[in-house]
């Protein structure tokens, strides 16, 4: 992990914020430059929805180095109710309760941390909606 | 335009090559390929790599190949692609051959990946997607295609024994491979016991990390008149969009079918007339996706043939025919230019009780990441 990369980008990782054509409307996550349904170059930085459901998910056992501490790390990928799909780490809740088509929230959480005392990397997670 | 013709192929066994530097690993391809063409002087030289940098803090390849061969003045540079380095190596040695912008063009691939650890390799190989959207949220590669394993395996109803039937095979054609990494058939019990890496993929369904080389020569018509070589009838390479998320159908890939769709269109050639394949399969599921974009399996179906015999080096689609990617070895920026040196083994029979008899046509389909840049060519037997 860059620390300057992360710093940059850091309101869209903190609040899922990618864009919206104003053209035509399609929402995307992460941003894009140009619309890939309609080709507008006109894009307004915009708010995914925070529910979605599991599609699919994996357990990762050996994550990059960044990512050790946490191992095993749970891992899904997320159609959002707008249709965009994302992945991300599932939280605050058990392997055995994983399973597709759960519903789930994007929350704000700690990812992991620069390994020399530096900055701490908060980005989005998912968990589990009773 | 020119015909583009392989004179010669070179590869260095893969594994862990402890005693050797990136740099000995490529000119030991090199030499190989170059010795069995006295006559043959490069005059281009393309390397195909993916992180030398981060393996051997060494850039700068295509240079310092020439300059171990003891060659000046030769355009000669590194291309990268990801995993589909080496397919993108050929394809700009063909084209330069093609456009008649050289006649005797050296194209190597190379990888060292035992230099380095695990978790930094993880690393690396992660760089092939998009790093401010994956790696930040602590997918690796192997994870990324768990997820695609889970989905395609859900959305199919195949289950997970079904899916072992292609590292099955890949593990038996390496049997009797001189250049492959693992040189032993496993059973259905070595894969379902193997380790879990990223839940459902287990360390047999993944590609080993190797250190690897190989070289093909590629040759202009002026010298369409040597002898034992296999012409390339089709080189094509295609993009996709690089998130797997912002695909429509994740578990197609359009970068294979445009490329290959391409390829076959060029040369007047349909999918079952090709002999055999050299298919991408870094992954149990890259495999399956792959045959089943190609059409030759349907949807959801390939698992199924692959166990009732159709990808056996006897069987009706021979794939992995020295042990693809899982066995052979996918020593990620060589992998392209091994696969079109097996092509030219099977074509100009030299591939020895790997031979698929009487071979015509052979594919080979290289990927960068899953299927974010694809290089196919069709290489066709001479005479």
């Amino acid at each position: 992990m860059i620390p300057i990369a992360f710093w940059r980008n850091r309101r869209r990782y903190y609040n899922l914020i990618g864009n919206k054509c104003k053209s035509c409307g399609k929402e995307y996550y992460p941003p894009v430059h140009i619309c890939k349904k309609c080709g507008s170059k006109d894009l307004v930085d915009w708010e995914m929805p925070k529910e979605g459901k599991v599609i699919s998910y994996t357990i990762l056992l050996e994550p990059a180095e960044e990512f050790k501490p946490y191992a095993p790390i749970y891992l899904g990928l997320i159609e959002l109710t707008n249709g965009v799909k994302v992945i991300g780490m599932l939280t605050d809740v058990r392997k055995e309760d994983i399973r597709i088509g759960m519903k789930v929230r994007a929350t704000l959480r700690k990812l992991t941390e620069d390994r020399d005392g530096g900055q701490i990397f908060y980005g989005y997670k998912f968990v589990p909606v009773e | 335009m020119s015909r583009v013709f392989v004179a010669s192929v070179g590869l260095v066994p893969i594994g862990d090559q402890w005693h050797k530097s990136i740099s000995d690993l490529m000119v030991e391809a090199a030499l190989k390929a170059l010795d069995k063409c006295p006559w043959a002087k490069p005059d281009r030289i393309i390397v195909g790599n993916m992180f030398s940098g981060a393996s051997s803090s060494q850039e700068h390849l295509g240079a310092l190949l020439a300059s171990c061969l003891g060659l000046k003045g030769v355009p000669a540079f590194k291309v990268e692609a990801a995993c589909g380095s080496g397919g993108v190596a050929v394809h700009e040695g063909y084209v330069a051959v093609k456009a008649g912008l050289a006649d005797v063009a050296l194209v190597v691939g190379v990888e060292k990946m035992k230099d380095i650890l695990t978790p930094q390799a993880t690393k690396a190989l992660a760089m092939a997607e998009h790093a401010d959207y994956t790696q930040v949220v602590g997918t690796t590669f192997i994870s990324l295609n768990a997820l695609i394993m889970r989905y395609y395996m859900e959305k199919y109803g195949v289950t997970r024994e079904e899916m072992a039937a292609f590292p099955i095979i890949a593990h038996k054609n390496a049997v009797t491979a001189p250049h492959a990494q693992f040189k032993r058939a496993i059973t259905l019990q070595d894969v379902l016991n193997s380790p879990m890496i990223s839940d459902p993929i287990r360390l047999l369904d993944s590609s080993p990390a190797g250190d690897g080389a190989a070289a093909v020569l590629l040759v202009s018509e002026r010298y369409a008149s040597k002898e034992n070589l296999v012409e390339i009838i089709a080189s094509e390479v295609a993009n996709n969009y690089f998130l797997v998320v912002e695909r429509e159908d994740p578990l197609f890939l359009e970068a294979t079918y445009i490329a290959l769709k391409r390829a076959l269109d060029k040369t007047g050639l349909k999918i079952t007339d090709i002999d055999f394949f050299e298919i991408h399969d870094a992954f149990t599921i890259t495999a399956a996706l792959s045959l089943e974009t190609m059409g030759l399996s349907e949807r959801g179906k390939a698992p199924r043939d692959a166990l009732n015999g159709k990808f056996e080096l006897n069987g009706e689609f021979p794939i992995s025919t020295f042990g693809g990617l899982k066995a052979r070895g996918h020593p990620v920026g060589a992998t392209g230019v091994y696969q079109v040196a097996e092509a030219y083994l099977q074509l100009t029979d030299q591939a020895g009780p790997n031979q698929v008899k009487g071979a015509k046509y052979g594919l080979t389909h290289n990927f960068g990441a899953l299927d974010i840049t694809t290089a196919v060519h069709i290489l066709k037997r001479v005479g």
